[in-house]
């Protein structure tokens, strides 16, 4: 598919889409007809012949140079490591048993959500649904119980920031978003989006990110499943650490689990690459602590989120630990070599599009 | 010598009602009338021509021969003036309908409808009488866009030398509409003819 | 009412197709059929408006194969019959036709086929005449619509007079022509219906049955000699002999008398085109040593004469043939008074154009006059299907496409239904091609197939292929286009509609109950609904096996018969965004309905209040709910 106008969409179609790098973040939905997200799909519906789009300046994938962040905004000086400027890192998880049961590792994602809800720091949250006939898609949350039906890893691209676009759309702000790097990017880039970029930024009071190695297409994973004769709705997602080599599949009564070889040749082709394993464009990224099962890695990356987790620890929603430096070397290990993997496949496409 | 007359306007207009009214109107009162007339496909928004040639003697053919076409009436202004190249000449009358009906590539945005004051003016040049009328706004008076025709139907009666004239109109209308509708018809025969005494005023 | 009802002699404005009823009338004609077809259709309507106050029978039957069979049996039973159809519908019959020419017929029965010459409503431009060669029946070409009362009404009794039938071949501009016809007296319409069963009527053995319609074809060639519709007109010696037939000879009449060749160029009209006058036209090859042939579409009379000429060499001595073959006639498209203007002006080094005119306009135009592109009327259903079938496509992301069939829905291979439809070709084709597609998958084919298919169509030619997919087990998606009427030909009633051509009340042909006993998973949906439709059509996609989807909505022309639309609409001009990203004009540059137009003083969408019906469905596509209905 090849868009006639190379500026704008057109363009991002010829970058992105044509060549199948496309990560399903959502940016670009949510903002006009032209693309929809669809059952694990960003596709495109139309083609647009406007020049100033902003789907092209928010795309993570699309290199768009004037939006290309620069530095986190509202962060203290700190040394810039593989995983990103910080303030903090520290192991956490959730007080509240029921948070950790139906969370990922700690559930310290579900307990800030419930936590700033609750306490009016955010309106409202963006998440990512369950799915059931359909793949998980984006879904606004204003209470506890929406916030457990989301819990969990998606392990998916499943364009949650089309939700943002739509809350945005309808004049909401005070809102919260949890995403994966690519996303915590193109939140980045959005405060540089002409028109309105600042503004409209400032409506998002809280970014989640998660970690992140790589995602998932939920259409092929779906496929797989039924060849497998597997139907039942998946409860949640896990990827127990080396040196196990499965994908769980977790359901009400147990669990499937897959080879990790099964499963790499659904990884988005978009995810290889990303350079940015711990979401450095968020306010707090949080994800698995190899080091203490249960818990949840911690980093605070702003000054918002530093308030956020220290208002949530005062209040005992959260109980935290220390991160012992072997983590962080084991961390950052793995960040540098995402990073570095990132690097060289960007070089290998742009060699072979020469 | 016959009399050559195109109808042309948009699918839906009412195109083939009006030569159907003119030409058994003419054939009652003794002429020869050959209708010929492209519809079907063109129906769904295309351009409609009805070829009319009235004539003492004999039935032409249902294709008026190139550039002897003596009057266009044109439904609308784009196919009003689509057509002079082929069938116009130096002497041809024109009554054009002013009101636009835009074709969809210009809905699109995709071309544009030329300014109806330019095609006034080409109108004017190309042919030696032009009436252009603001018909649309009077059909909508009368109770609606599908009074346009025999308001145009109307003011082609009106023209001095025209073979038939409106009160013959009026006496076929009565075959061709119901009861309901043919109050207003007749007044949109007087209402058109109203506006070519007008304008050679 | 109609006109050709009256039973005494008068002279009226007439349409060809009219004419061509009112002709079959005075020949004593009582079971008509046909299927609707532009520019045939009105011989039927016409005929099934008067058949309120005749006695005779007018049936539009489900295809043309199965309206010349029923027209057959009256013609067995010793009724006279007329079937029309237009050239695709001869095509339909071919099968039928060329053992029923062999079986003979008894009571007379036309076959008309109106062609469409450049194929002005048609998908393809096709001359039918060679049907009458390749069967050998007498064939006839009217050339104006008293000829084609007169030729029609000589055509039953010609029939009846060599028990075969008789085709009579019409087109485009004579169907639709209206001029000055006299109508003569209406017989008394009583004959009884009763099939001898001392005879029959097979075709063995085939060779005597063969012989014998030849000698039948000899028959009719004889009584030809005579006809009254082979007509000259010119000098005795002229130095150019223009040999043409049916609506192109008024052309040539035309363009001889404009550039004052009468007495030069001499006109042979041949109305009684197969079996050839031989007689005839020995006397008028002799006159002159270059003739030229005027007629469309194909060089039918070009060929025959030629071969003719060839066998006459001897008496008649060498000709210079001009035509299609030599290129003075274009081979392709319909003919005008100025094409045949071009060849004689040529010829006879008359020059006859307006150049200067024309160059003056040119001038003054350039290329500012944009071409006016098909559309879907305002409210039709299609576009909303269309739009569905399009979401449903990009949500599914296998670069799936449409296979497409005949009526108005075949519009979906322009803008106006988005480009979806990928290939239009006969009727009931479509779901044939989806058999082909459904059974690719071994092949390593992973794009799904959506076959598009109007009511009126499916039931025409549809069936046999959907059966063929159960049969066969193709994975097939249907999407039937149920707008409860033949809309493009002009509202004709199908076997789903519960009235018959007549008037009467009928059962209704359960769409639903066929796909089923056919295997097929069945849905109903609006297609006024778009996005939920699309995801019905989504759900379909992932399946497999034979899938019908009905999209029942009524024709927009029909709802407007019937008292129209509920809705008012309007747009929220301070909500538009009109140009800018987010919207880039979507509702009139891709959703594309003329009642939703461009105001450029504001650069925003408007609403074009004479235009548009009321159908609300573009509620839907704006991304800022910028449009708006309210009940009327």
């Amino acid at each position: 598919m090849v868009s006639e106008k190379p500026e704008g969409q057109g363009c991002l179609i010829n970058k992105v889409i044509a060549n199948g790098l496309c990560v399903r973040c959502g940016a670009c939905v949510g903002l006009c007809p032209y693309f929809n997200y669809y059952n694990g799909e960003v596709v495109v519906i139309d083609q647009c012949h406007s020049d100033n789009s902003r789907c092209l300046q928010l795309c993570p994938l699309a290199e768009y140079e004037a939006t290309t962040p620069l530095y986190q905004t509202k962060v203290k000086e700190a040394p810039d490591i593989a995983i990103g400027t910080l303030h903090e890192i520290f192991l956490a998880r959730a007080r509240d048993r029921e948070l950790r049961a139906k969370g990922q590792y700690g559930g310290a994602v579900s307990a800030l959500l419930i936590y700033a809800l609750e306490n009016g720091l955010i309106k409202g949250a963006v998440m990512t649904d369950k799915g059931d006939d359909l793949a998980p898609k984006g879904m606004l949350v204003r209470n506890r119980d929406q916030v457990i039906a989301c819990s969990g890893s998606r392990y998916s691209g499943s364009a949650a920031l089309s939700e943002l676009n739509m809350c945005l759309k309808t004049g909401m702000d005070q809102l919260g978003v949890v995403g994966l790097p690519c996303q915590m990017e193109a939140l980045a880039r959005m405060r540089r989006m002409i028109p309105n970029g600042v503004a409209i930024s400032q409506r998002i009071a809280l970014k989640i990110g998660l970690f992140c190695t790589w995602a998932i297409d939920y259409r092929g994973f779906s496929t797989l499943l039924n060849t497998r004769g597997i139907d039942i709705k998946a409860e949640g997602y896990d990827i127990p650490p080396p040196p196990a080599d499965v994908f769980r599949v977790k359901n009400k009564t147990g669990h499937d689990d897959f080879s990790l070889s099964d499963i790499r040749p659904l990884i988005q082709k978009g995810c290889s690459l990303c350079q940015d394993m711990t979401a450095q464009w968020a306010d707090i990224s949080i994800g698995t602590a190899e080091e203490k099962p249960g818990w949840n890695t911690i980093i605070v990356r702003t000054s918002v989120g530093a308030e956020i987790i220290r208002k949530a620890l005062a209040d005992n929603f959260l109980e935290r630990d220390h991160f012992s430096k072997k983590g962080l070397d084991h961390l950052n290990a793995a960040a540098a070599n995402k990073r570095l993997k990132g690097i060289k496949a960007k070089r290998d496409l742009d060699r072979s599009h020469q | 010598m016959p009399l050559n007359l195109i109808i042309t306007g948009v699918g839906g207009q009412g195109n083939v009602l009006a030569s159907q009214i003119l030409g058994r109107t003419a054939v009652r009162h003794g002429f020869k009338v050959t209708i010929g007339e492209t519809f079907g496909l063109s129906q769904r928004g295309g351009p409609v021509m009805s070829h009319i040639c009235i004539s003492e003697t004999k039935n032409y053919s249902p294709i008026i021969p190139p550039n002897m076409a003596h009057i266009i009436l044109g439904l609308e202004p784009l196919e009003g003036i689509r057509i002079i190249n082929e069938f116009g000449n130096p002497e041809t009358t024109y009554i054009v309908n002013s009101r636009p009906i835009h074709p969809l590539n210009v809905i699109a945005g995709e071309v544009e409808y030329p300014d109806p004051e330019w095609i006034r003016d080409v109108l004017a040049q190309a042919g030696r009488t032009l009436f252009w009328l603001d018909a649309a706004q009077l059909a909508m008076d009368l109770g609606g866009p599908i009074m346009l025709n025999m308001i145009m139907v109307g003011a082609l009666c009106a023209l001095p030398g025209f073979p038939v004239n409106g009160d013959q109109i009026k006496e076929i209308l009565p075959e061709i509409f119901s009861k309901k509708a043919i109050e207003a018809n007749l007044k949109a025969i007087d209402v058109g003819g109203g506006l070519i005494t007008e304008n050679e005023n | 009412m109609t006109i050709i009802i009256k039973k005494k002699e008068s002279l009226e404005l007439l349409q060809g197709n009219e004419a061509i009823a009112r002709g079959a009338l005075e020949g004593g004609v009582r079971f008509c059929s046909g299927y609707p077809g532009n520019p045939s259709s009105e011989i039927i309507d016409t005929l099934a408006k008067a058949a309120h106050s005749l006695s005779i029978y007018v049936e539009w039957s489900v295809n043309e194969k199965v309206a010349l069979e029923a027209a057959t049996a009256a013609s067995f039973a010793g009724l006279r019959s007329i079937v029309c159809m237009k050239q695709n519908g001869v095509n339909v019959v071919s099968d039928f036709l060329t053992n029923l020419t062999l079986s003979g017929t008894k009571g007379g029965i036309v076959l008309v086929s109106c062609d469409d010459p450049s194929g002005i409503s048609s998908t393809n431009e096709e001359d039918a005449r060679p049907f009458a060669t390749l069967t050998d029946i007498p064939l006839l070409e009217p050339a104006t619509p008293q000829e084609a009362l007169e030729m029609t009404r000589w055509a039953v009794e010609l029939s009846e007079e060599i028990q075969n039938v008789v085709m009579l071949r019409s087109v485009s501009r004579l169907s639709h022509t209206r001029s000055n016809v006299h109508m003569k007296n209406l017989p008394d319409f009583n004959t009884k219906a009763c099939f001898d069963i001392s005879t029959a009527f097979h075709t063995f053995p085939v060779v005597d049955k063969h012989k014998a319609r030849d000698a039948k074809l000899v028959k009719a060639s004889q009584i030809f000699e005579e006809s009254p519709f082979n007509r000259y007109v010119g000098h005795s010696r002229p130095e150019l002999l223009v040999i043409t037939s049916g609506c192109a000879s008024n052309y040539v009449v035309d363009a001889v008398g404009i550039l004052g060749l009468k007495d030069r160029v001499g006109i042979l009209k041949l109305g009684t085109t197969s079996p050839l006058p031989v007689k005839l036209l020995t006397r008028y090859l002799s006159t002159c040593n270059r003739i030229l042939f005027a007629e469309e579409i194909d060089p039918f009379l070009e060929k025959e004469i030629k071969s003719l000429a060839g066998d006459l060499a001897k008496e008649i001595g060498l000709k210079e043939f001009m035509g299609k073959a030599s290129g003075h006639i274009p081979s392709c498209g319909e003919l005008s008074p100025g094409h045949l203007m071009e060849v004689l002006g040529n010829l006879f080094n008359i020059s006859w154009k307006k150049d200067e005119y024309r160059e003056k306009i040119s001038g003054l135009i350039k290329d500012a006059i944009p071409p006016r592109e098909f559309g879907f009327c305002p409210g039709c259903p299609h576009r909303g299907s269309y739009y569905a079938i399009k979401l449903a496509l990009a949500w599914d992301n296998r670069q799936g496409f449409v296979s497409g069939d005949i009526g108005c829905y075949t519009l979906g291979i322009w803008p106006t239904g988005f480009n979806q439809v990928k290939s239009v070709h006969a009727m009931g084709s479509g779901l044939g091609l989806a058999c082909g597609y459904g059974k690719l998958d071994q092949f390593g084919f992973d794009q799904p197939v959506i076959t598009v298919c109007g009511d009126s169509t499916f039931y025409h030619s549809g069936l046999p292929a959907m059966v063929n997919a159960t049969f066969n087990q193709a994975d097939v998606l249907l999407l039937i286009l149920d707008n409860s009427a033949t809309a493009m030909t002009g509202f004709q009633p199908h076997p789903g509609c519960g009235k018959t051509a007549m008037g009467n009340v009928t059962d209704v042909v359960d769409m639903e109950g066929l796909c089923r006993s056919m295997g097929a998973e069945v849905m109903v949906a609006d297609p006024y609904e778009m996005e939920k439709t699309a995801e019905i059509i989504y759900g379909l996609l992932q399946k497999r096996g034979q899938r019908v989807l009905i999209l029942r909505r009524k024709c927009a022309l029909v709802q407007g018969r019937e008292g129209g639309f509920p809705y008012k609409v309007e747009i929220d001009q301070d909500l538009c965004l009109g140009e800018e990203c987010g919207c880039n004009r979507y509702c009139t540059r891709i959703f594309r309905c003329s009642g939703l137009v461009w105001d450029n003083q504001v650069g925003k969408a408007c609403i074009d209040k004479i235009i548009c019906v009321g159908c609300g469905i573009c509620v839907d596509i704006c991304p800022q709910g910028a449009i708006n209905k309210t009940i009327k």
